[in-house]
């Protein structure tokens, strides 16, 4: 009897399961479950520091090797993963239906992409980086040589271990804590496409770096690749809020550079321990929307003094405008503050664009007077700041000129105007060319007087 | 899984540009920290994975076929059920934690790392538990013992003899190389804890022939007969199974058997596997019984089998000395494992090949702590020579045979013994070669023992090619830049730069001069030194850069850009100390305009913090409020407009104008008073349309304004016949809230001539028109 109660119970904790294992929705945007791709299942040993971090965070891994011909990432229609890893540098073609199309769709869909390259990149990886605007370098045998800030080492002299520490300045990316360390490369470097403005270095190289095979002496042609302008690790965030990362080095993963102590050459800072490990978390903590990740709501406007949201304004109305921001945190939504959202009030183009204050608690608002032409206007919050995901809200409103009766009613101009027509006054009539009489009170008694008088 | 090294032959193949030359550190400092961290405490004993998913993989192993769960579906669960699955998951958890505790202690016993938690009373406990239970398995029982091999747990001598008969009678019905495995192992564990319990075994030559029969001709194992397929995991478990029967057996097992078990091990390494670096390895292509079976889990098995043998036999097993070298290379090339397993079968099996008892076989490592080499701080090529653990050599010198250039086979030969130093345990080379200048050598090392004896007692694997680099300070002299005439080459500006140190020249020059920068570099001994990257680069104001290798004719590739260039040296090589980037000045560029079909200067890409940035903010620029007259002016000219008014009015009084003709009788003066009154009425209307809001005004005395009209108009008409009655009605509006806002009637001009009546309506369709009608008027006044 005691076996069909174990079954039972056995059968709600597999019910349970899926719910534990909850997958990717506007309320959490953080991802949840991830296929990671290795060419190599020794990968999961010699990388496990990475993984482990991904593990702890509540991600659920699901490896397979990248020629696994039952890789899917799509059943019915519907997505089984929110994000992919690729550190399969050498696969030249997927196993299963994946190619690179289907990683394309993926990413158009909204889902994220971490690819990790090396020496050995294949096609299908250069392929892949090139559709997010990212261009390794085309000479197979190049890896990125940097002889004036390299890893300093007692056993690898050939500076092809680069010791990087210019890193994007964005809070969001890279987490509020400063990366003193700074981070073991060792790989291929790439250039962004100036076409692509959706792509970013997350790590770029020193002045003095450049891409080259280092056993080889340098022809007369400079290489493709030098100076800054060598990404080594470089981040999309896609108009969906898909983010891509790519990096040149599969290594900079790996624990060995995780644990490994780094001292920058003619630096006579000596750290314990690499930065990789704080690069790598704060970086793949942005790429799955742990991070940055915003959301607007409450929307709204109304004249000075009233309350409620108007069908209309009329030109010259004073109106008050707020909006609340709220930033995803990780497990919650939390106030978004910041000095630099701004508002527009748009027809064709924007003819107010302000700056919203803060309370600090997540609404921000503005007062403006409605510009004196009517039309068809729209309150226009176009918000894209650093490693946040972008905010484009719109509502359209329409403003009225004034109407007839609105105007000004005694001018005093006029004056001299209304006195004639009262009293005994003249003018001309311009269009018609008549002399007018006007004698209202002068007629009257004229009148009488004409009639009556004896 | 021929790829499971790819990656670390990738990492090799970066570290040391030849193969050849790779470098091997033995066992270290960090494999205790990676051990301390991999095998954390949970619960008392070493888990990695969650109580859930003990339970559950019970649970599987309870009820191993799946279709019994929807029948079971509908059956309700009493509360007692919860004691069962607890007991259910206290037991899974034990048989799984209590090889995961073996693994950790075993690691940290072989790394010399004393117990930081004293796990000995609760494991203790779940060994005694296991050994006592009547219903664990031969493989709960031999994990059992394992760990108790390392706790020497307080046992007693009841529950080991309870263990043999149990563990004898599994033996006798195993069938399957497992089964096989964990009795003997049990067996062996038990005969080495207790030497009360007599563990023997009579039927030795059947077992053994029995374990035999599963082996297959290449050397390698099936785990039972049923499964066709065998693997390297397999024959080290065998091997040890083997180990196990021939130690226990009482009667000395035949002889002949352990001949043809010889000739199976050579077999077996017939088929290993090499790498380019001279690492050797078991592949593993079966995934069998045992799950998926990494590279490093086979040879660790193959390696424990293969130790185990050694220690029962006294016969000489001829192992291949290179494949045991070959094979510490590879448990330490793979580093340090990421996960806890394989962390565990690295350090055993390094462990096993250094305590192999075949003392022909035990591998020692050359390694170097240092490659990079500096000649400018006098530094000194250090040689370590350990065994795999990290345990130093007996008494041996090191000698250094021979240079090659690196990338070339022209080779010195030096032969120069290393000093010992036996504080460090280093053996040291005081001074490079005479003719070693900076740059990269592969050195080439040979191990020399003192005694020949010991010769036989290691395998050194012969000459060690490593890859050294020879750093140093580069002088840099003569640097200067010139400005050439481009027609005669004569100088026409120079100037003398300071490198590596500061400059600030100032230069300018046009399409048809040249630019020259020279400069010399040697090495510290005096030679030429050609560094691999000498980059000049200009940098035009608009950011676009141009690089040059060649420092003679740069006229070209500059888009046409004149304007200043910012010159930027960069000279660097991986054997140059000093390298560096440094700013020089800059040249003023005179060059002609750009031809039509001539390149444009490459997109620059987008600076991502300018992009994001709040944009500029925008005020709308309202329409200026029309210009007026000032108040008084517009007060002066009303005084002036009602003069004509007061003067009528004062003419009249002048006139002694009267109204004493007004009709007396009743009749004609109630008319004539209606008459007044109308008139009066539709004055009154004009003052109110001005004084009132007009819309009210026209919707509510609509009609009344119609009737008083017709009255003013039909009235005086008939009364005053061949007169002209002009009647201008300003700003009527009845007609605007009906119709549209927009639309304005602004005059009605009602007159007759003669018997005809004219209405001339006009209006305009602007709502504006009325506040300039007011101005217009006043400025024709004026």
């Amino acid at each position: 009897m005691a076996a069909p109660k174990f079954a039972f119970l056995l059968l709600n904790l597999i019910s349970i399961l899926p719910l534990l294992v909850s997958s990717f929705s506007v309320d959490r945007p953080t991802d949840r479950r991830i296929l990671v791709l290795l060419d190599d299942l020794s990968l999961k040993s010699s990388h496990s520091l990475f993984f482990s971090s991904l593990k702890s965070r509540g991600f659920d891994l699901d490896f397979k090797l990248a020629d696994d011909p039952a890789i899917a990432v799509k059943r019915y229609g519907q997505y089984m993963y929110d994000g992919l890893i690729l550190l399969s540098p050498s696969t030249e073609r997927f196993g299963g239906s994946l190619d690179v199309e289907g990683v394309l769709d993926f990413v158009d869909s909204g889902h994220d992409l971490i690819v990790a390259a090396d020496a050995n990149a294949s096609d299908l990886i250069r392929n892949i980086a090139a559709e997010c605007g990212v261009d390794f370098d085309e000479d197979p045998s190049a890896v990125v040589v940097d002889h004036s800030s390299y890893a300093v080492s007692e056993t690898e002299g050939d500076h092809t271990l680069i010791a990087a520490d210019d890193f994007i300045q964005s809070d969001v990316i890279l987490g509020n804590k400063k990366i003193e360390a700074p981070v073991l490369f060792k790989g291929i470097g790439h250039s962004l496409n100036p076409a692509n403005s959706m792509v970013l270095k997350a790590l770029s190289a020193s002045p003095s770096s450049y891409s080259t095979n280092p056993s080889s002496k340098l022809s007369s042609q400079p290489p493709s690749l030098y100076g800054t302008a060598i990404s080594l690790v470089s981040v999309v965030q896609a108009r969906n809020a898909a983010r891509i990362m790519i990096s040149g080095s599969l290594d900079m993963f790996s624990n060995r550079l995780f644990r490994a102590g780094v001292q920058k050459s003619g630096s006579l800072n000596k750290y314990e321990k690499s930065g990789n490990e704080q690069f790598i978390t704060e970086l793949s903590k942005w790429i799955f929307h742990e991070r940055g990740h915003l959301k607007a709501v409450n929307l709204r406007h109304n004249k000075v003094g009233e309350s409620e949201e108007p069908s209309m304004y009329r030109i010259n109305d004073d109106l008050e405008f707020s909006v609340e921001i709220f930033e995803w945190s990780g497990s919650s939504w939390v106030p978004h503050v910041s000095k630099d959202v701004q508002v527009q009030f748009y027809m064709m183009s924007p003819y107010v664009l302000k700056t919203l204050s803060t309370n600090g608690k997540g609404l921000y608002h503005t007062s403006f007077k409605v510009p004196d032409v009517y039309g068809v206007f729209q309150f226009k919050v176009e918000y894209q700041k650093l490693g946040y995901t972008s905010l484009s809200l719109s509502k359209q409103i329409p403003v009225r000129p004034f109407k007839h009766n609105e105007y000004e009613r005694f001018i005093t101009t006029a004056f001299p105007y209304y006195g004639a027509s009262f009293s005994m006054g003249n003018y001309v009539d311009v269009s018609t060319k008549y002399m007018i009489e006007l004698q209202m009170a002068g007629f009257f008694i004229f009148s009488g007087v004409y009639l009556y008088n004896k | 899984m021929a790829r499971y090294l790819r990656l670390l032959l990738l990492a090799v193949l970066v570290l040391a540009a030849s193969c050849e030359s790779a470098v091997f550190s033995p066992v270290s400092e960090s494999h205790r920290s990676a051990a301390l961290e991999l095998f954390s405490l949970a619960d008392g004993s070493y888990g990695r994975t969650a109580l859930v998913q003990y339970s559950i993989a019970c649970l599987l192993c309870i009820f191993p076929d799946t279709d019994h769960y929807s029948t079971l579906l509908a059956k309700t669960i009493p509360l007692n059920i919860c004691g069962l699955t607890l007991l259910a998951i206290s037991l899974c958890c034990t048989i799984s934690s209590l090889e995961e505790t073996y693994e950790a202690l075993k690691t940290f016993k072989v790394l010399g790392i004393e117990k930081k938690h004293d796990i000995t009373t609760s494991s203790c406990a779940s060994v005694a538990h296991t050994l006592k239970s009547t219903s664990s398995a031969s493989k709960d029982y031999f994990q059992a013992l394992r760990v108790n091999s390392i706790l020497k747990c307080d046992l007693n001598s009841e529950a080991f003899r309870g263990t043999e008969s149990k563990l004898k009678g599994s033996l006798n019905g195993a069938n399957s190389l497992i089964d096989f495995y964990y009795s003997i192992g049990g067996l062996v564990l038990l005969k080495e804890q207790t030497p009360e319990v007599d563990v023997h075994l009579g039927d030795a030559d059947r077992i053994f022939r029995s374990i035999k029969a599963l082996g297959q001709s290449d050397g390698r194992w099936r785990l039972n007969s049923n499964n066709p397929e065998s693997s390297n995991n397999a024959a080290g478990i065998a091997l040890e199974a083997l180990a196990g029967v021939i130690s226990l057996a009482t009667p000395q097992i035949d002889n002949s058997l352990i001949t043809t078990l010889k000739n199976d091990l050579l077999k077996l390494f017939d088929g290993i596997e090499r790498y380019d670096d001279g690492t050797y390895y078991f592949d593993e292509k079966h995934v069998g019984a045992l799950g998926h079976q990494s590279p490093i889990s086979a040879s660790a098995s193959v390696v424990r089998g293969i130790t185990a043998v050694a220690a029962v036999t006294s016969e000489n097993l001829n192992l291949p000395g290179d494949k045991i070298l070959g094979l510490a290379k590879f448990f330490l090339g793979v580093g340090i494992p990421g996960s806890a397993q394989d962390l565990y079968h690295q350090i055993d099996a390094l462990s096993c090949l250094e305590n192999i008892r075949q003392v022909e076989s035990t591998p020692l490592i050359l390694s170097l702590p240092a490659t990079v080499i500096s000649v400018t701080k006098k530094d000194q090529l250090k040689v370590r020579v350990s065994t795999v653990l990290g345990s130093p050599a007996r008494t041996l010198s090191v000698r250094l045979m021979q240079i090659f250039v690196s990338g070339s086979k022209d080779a010195s030969v030096i032969d120069q013994k290393l000093k010992f130093n036996a504080v460090s345990g280093m053996h040291v080379l005081e001074t490079l070669p005479k003719n070693i200048d900076v740059g990269s050598y592969v050195f080439s090392f040979e191990i020399i023992f003192d005694n020949p004896e010991h010769k036989k007692a290691y395998v050194t694997g012969g000459r060690t090619r490593v890859l050294v680099d020879i750093t140093g300070v580069i002088k840099i002299g003569n640097a200067e830049i010139v400005i050439l005439d481009g027609d005669h080459g004569s100088i026409e500006t120079q100037k003398k730069l300071t490198l590596p140190g500061g400059n600030d020249v100032a230069l300018s020059a046009n399409h048809l001069q040249k630019l020259r920068l020279s400069f010399d570099l040697t090495t510290p001994s005096g030679n030429a030194f050609n560094p691999h990257q000498a980059f000049l680069k200009l940098r035009h104001e608009s950011e676009v850069d141009h690089i040059f290798l060649d420092f003679l004719g740069l006229v070209e590739k500059f888009f046409y850009l004149s304007g200043r260039y910012d010159i930027q040296l960069t000279v660097g090589d991986s054997d140059m100390e000093n390298s560096f980037l440094q700013p020089l000045g800059y040249v003023e560029l005179d060059l002609p305009d750009a031809p039509e079909k001539a390149a444009r200067p490459p997109p620059q890409p987008v600076d991502p913090y300018s992009r994001y940035g709040p944009k500029p903010e925008i005020a709308h620029i309202f329409r200026d409020p029309e210009k007026r007259p000032a108040k008084e002016l517009s007060l002066v000219f009303l005084g002036l407009v009602l003069i004509p008014f007061f003067g009528f009015l004062a003419g009249l009084v002048q006139l002694r104008a009267n109204l004493k003709n007004f009709p007396k009788a009743t009749v004609p003066s109630t008319f004539a008073l209606l008459f007044h009154l109308g008139i009066a009425a539709v004055l009154a209307l004009y003052a109110l349309f001005w004084l009132k809001d007009q819309s009210q005004l026209c919707l509510t005395h609509f009609p009344c304004t119609c009737i008083l009209l017709l009255t003013f108009l039909f009235g005086p008409i008939y009364h005053t016949e061949g007169t002209r009655l002009i009647g201008n009605v300003l700003d009527v509006c009845w007609a605007q809230d009906t119709i549209s806002s927009c639309i304005h009637f602004v005059q009605v001009k009602i007159y007759v001539k003669g018997p005809i009546l004219i209405l001339r309506v006009s209006g305009t369709g602007s709502c504006l028109k009325r506040a300039q009608f007011a101005i217009w008027f006043y400025r024709v006044r004026v």
